[in-house]
């Protein structure tokens, strides 16, 4: 059983143990998983490259028809099989560590009969290193053992007939009368652990109990609530649990346009979205997450201090030089990169991102103590530096620099925020020049980043081209979302940018051949921009058509065709969920202190 | 030799091997904080840590210098160039081991090999030579305990005169 050529990228789920992300298709394939980490090199490919890339796939041998749903409150995927044969239930779930002796990471499918007697089929097919390392397969204590280096993945079967193993692949027919199980043990710079099925049963069940228990502790009661649990639990699998930084997503070089150049590698951790990260996890009651994460970021961009770099590595380093594999790309779209070049881009709004979080951080009575506050205020005063200069802005445009709206409005963020702080006692310094200099922003995109003709808030001075991210100008509080000119903006880019539902996140050009999907955080901002406008019924309008158009597990990538409603970009996407909870969070009518108006 | 000359040297060493590591913060060319990744084992409190981190760096530092001390003895030489060697296997020891693996594993807030989504830890693990907290961070430290060493090895030489 091969694995289809065009799987769409909303026929995925994703499963996760906190280190690393598998994504299911409806059809039974995992067609990507990176081994020991998220941000390493990938074992299952299949996704960017169908005939080197590797899989795992498990389904009928016959004929079905397949849905499927998380076990509620979890990040366990249930895929039920029905043929004419019977109905197979499929539990995936990378399973977490439980006290006893496990693997560094486990992957495992569970086959329960539901009913009948069904033929299944099932293949584990792994290449090492993006498939360019070699994969050498040979038994140990009779159990199929894929390695390749210091890195190790043993193929575990319970209640199924035995594997045939060859050289690149280990694999079989069975037919599903009772329950079974194949699990993946993995080995990173140590010896195997061959778990029993009693072990890998047992660190299921905890698993799920696990993800229960964390989703339940979710805070946020609004209307939406299952969404925003969803989010949560996507979000979570994102955040990388050695240090607490959180990924962009899952995947890399999955295309913002199907046979094109747009293809990025999220699996690193963007200030960009720290802001909204810290707010997300407090907002949810996640205060554990939202510590470690901010620790992590703080700890991670000192190393530049006071400069920040656009992204970092999950594990908190520098370096993550952008090269070519020679995959042939989901969809012919390449290339297929990993690493990304932009961590070497200038983009100003990162420091307003920063201050941003700080602030947030500081709202809810959690201190920002000496030294952290001394590095704050140095950033404060490079902000004073470097307004004044053109950056790529928060898209990362590969064109000119240009004096970006919301680079300025960012900017403008970063010198309140510091003032705010200052005012609050958490920080000292030249709090007389970050006011002044706050004025002289303030003025500058008053002046030159406002279109009459357009009556809106413009993508760059001087232009009269639109942006969805000044949206974050009324969210991050530079304006009052009720603001003649901010509401202005806001009609503006509805009619614009608008499609649907769905927003685009920019007019004009970018460096770039072809254009891209709408860009769906920009989709919630503008849903959370109408609510904090007293424009809640059309809020609650477009939140409810945007939320019936997650995939079939409630996850989205990072944009999506308004024409077909193929999802496009990487997947899943930690900005999209963090922009629908911010959403929620909104039209929700108890609002908190983390709002980050101006203080 | 004797063993306060060794005593002395290590507190000495560490006064120099914490300066090299924080000369080395200031130049951005690491974050390495040992005090910090110490005092955080007790304490969530950043400033509270430093303090904590600092009198258990240097009481770690002069307990390492008696070890120093016993292998001077077993050799009957010392000297600053046998200790600096000592204390680039010292480095090596804890880039490789001692802060990479052991550290990350009974610090209760450190992420590790192990970390799960269970898991929420403050801290970021280092590493293999400590490389998360930057590409020279190898070098500044083994420069910095090569130069413990020298002087342990310097202390407890001359300290014998």
């Amino acid at each position: 059983m091969a694995p289809r050529a065009d799987v769409p990228i909303r026929d995925h789920a994703a499963i996760g143990d906190g280190r690393t992300v598998a994504l299911v298709t409806l059809d039974g394939s995992i067609d990507w998983l990176c081994l020991p980490d998220l941000d390493s090199a990938s074992v299952f490919g299949s996704l960017l490259d169908l005939r080197s890339g590797g899989t795992f796939t498990l389904a009928p041998d016959v004929p079905f028809g397949a849905s499927r749903h998380y076990v509620p409150g979890t990040n366990v995927l249930v895929t039920m099989f029905e043929t004419d044969a019977g109905t197979v239930r499929v539990t995936d779930a990378m399973t977490l560590p439980d006290g006893g002796l496990a693997p560094a990471r486990e992957l495992c499918r569970r086959i329960e009969v539901e009913s009948g007697s069904v033929p299944m089929r099932w293949e584990v097919c792994p290449r090492f290193g993006y498939g360019e390392d070699t994969t050498s397969i040979s038994l140990r204590a009779g159990i199929p053992v894929a390695t390749t280096g210091n890195l190790a993945v043993a193929v575990n079967a319970w209640g199924v007939d035995a594997p045939q193993v060859g050289r690149a692949a280990v694999g079989g027919s069975f037919v599903a009368r009772t329950d079974a199980m194949i699990a993946l043990s993995v080995a990173y710079q140590e010896p195997l652990v061959f778990p029993s099925r009693d072990d890998v049963e047992r660190r299921l069940a905890s698993t799920i109990s696990f993800w229960q228990g964390w989703a339940s502790s979710c805070a946020f009661t609004g209307p939406s609530r299952s969404s925003v649990e969803r989010s949560a639990l996507a979000l979570k699998l994102l955040i990388f649990s050695p240090s607490g930084a959180v990924a962009g997503a899952a995947t890399t070089s999955l295309p913002e346009t199907l046979g094109g150049e747009r293809n990025w590698d999220y699996r690193f951790s963007w200030v960009r979205d720290s802001a909204f990260t810290l707010a997300a996890l407090l907002h949810l009651g996640y205060a554990a997450e939202a510590d470690a994460f901010f620790w992590w970021l703080m700890h991670a961009s000192q190393l530049t201090h006071p400069h920040l770099e656009v992204l970092y590595r999950l594990d908190g380093g520098l370096g993550v030089p952008e090269r070519f594999l020679p995959f042939a790309g989901y969809r012919s779209s390449r290339p297929v990169r990993v690493g990304n070049a932009a961590v070497d881009q200038v983009q100003l709004d990162i420091y307003g991102d920063l201050l941003q979080t700080a602030w947030v951080y500081a709202s809810t009575g959690r201190p920002i103590e000496g030294e952290m506050g001394r590095r704050l205020a140095k950033i404060a005063d490079l902000v004073c530096d470097l307004w004044e200069l053109r950056d790529a802005g928060i898209w990362e445009v590969r064109s000119e620099p240009r004096h970006f709206t919301q680079s300025k409005m960012m900017c403008w963020v970063a010198l309140d925020r510091a003032v705010g702080l200052a005012e609050r006692g958490h920080l000292g310094g030249r709090v007389d020049r970050w006011r002044a200099e706050k004025m002289a922003i303030e003025t500058y995109i008053e002046s030159r980043c406002w279109s009459e003709k357009m009556q809106s808030y413009t993508r760059s001075a001087g232009s009269d081209e639109l942006d969805t991210s000044v949206l974050l100008g009324a969210l991050h509080g530079y304006r009052e979302p009720t603001h003649t000119r901010m509401t202005g903006t806001i009609d503006a880019i509805g009619r614009e940018l608008g499609h649907g539902p769905f927003i685009y996140r920019y007019s004009g050009e970018d460096g770039l051949a072809g254009s891209e999907g709408a860009f769906l955080a920009c989709s919630f901002w503008f849903v959370e921009a109408l609510a904090r406008s007293g424009r809640r019924s059309r809020a609650l309008s477009l939140m409810a058509d945007l939320l019936s158009r997650s995939n079939d597990v409630g996850l989205y990538a990072e944009e999506i065709d308004p024409r077909s409603g193929d999802f496009l970009g990487n997947f899943p996407q930690a900005l999209t969920h963090l922009a629908l909870i911010s959403a929620a969070v909104s039209l929700d009518d108890e609002r908190s202190v983390l709002d980050g108006g101006p203080p | 030799m004797n063993v306060w000359s060794a005593v002395v040297g290590g507190l000495a060493g560490t006064l120099v091997l914490t300066t090299i590591l924080r000369g080395a913060t200031e130049l951005r060319l690491t974050r390495i904080d040992l005090p910090f990744l110490l005092g955080t084992a007790v304490t969530s409190s950043r400033e509270l840590a430093k303090v904590i981190g600092y009198a258990a760096h240097f009481a770690f530092g002069a307990l390492f210098a008696l070890g120093y001390y016993l292998l001077f003895r077993a050799l009957g030489s010392s000297g600053p160039l046998l200790g600096a060697v000592f204390g680039l296997a010292h480095g090596l020891f804890a880039g490789t081991a001692l802060v990479n693996v052991l550290l990350p594993i009974v610090h209760p807030r450190m992420g590790s090999d192990i970390s799960s989504s269970r898991t929420a830890p403050l801290l970021e693990a280092p590493g293999f030579m400590m490389l998360n907290y930057g590409a020279a961070t190898p070098l500044v430290s083994l420069f910095a305990h090569a130069s413990y060493g020298a002087i342990v090895g310097a202390f407890v030489l001359y300290g014998s005169r």
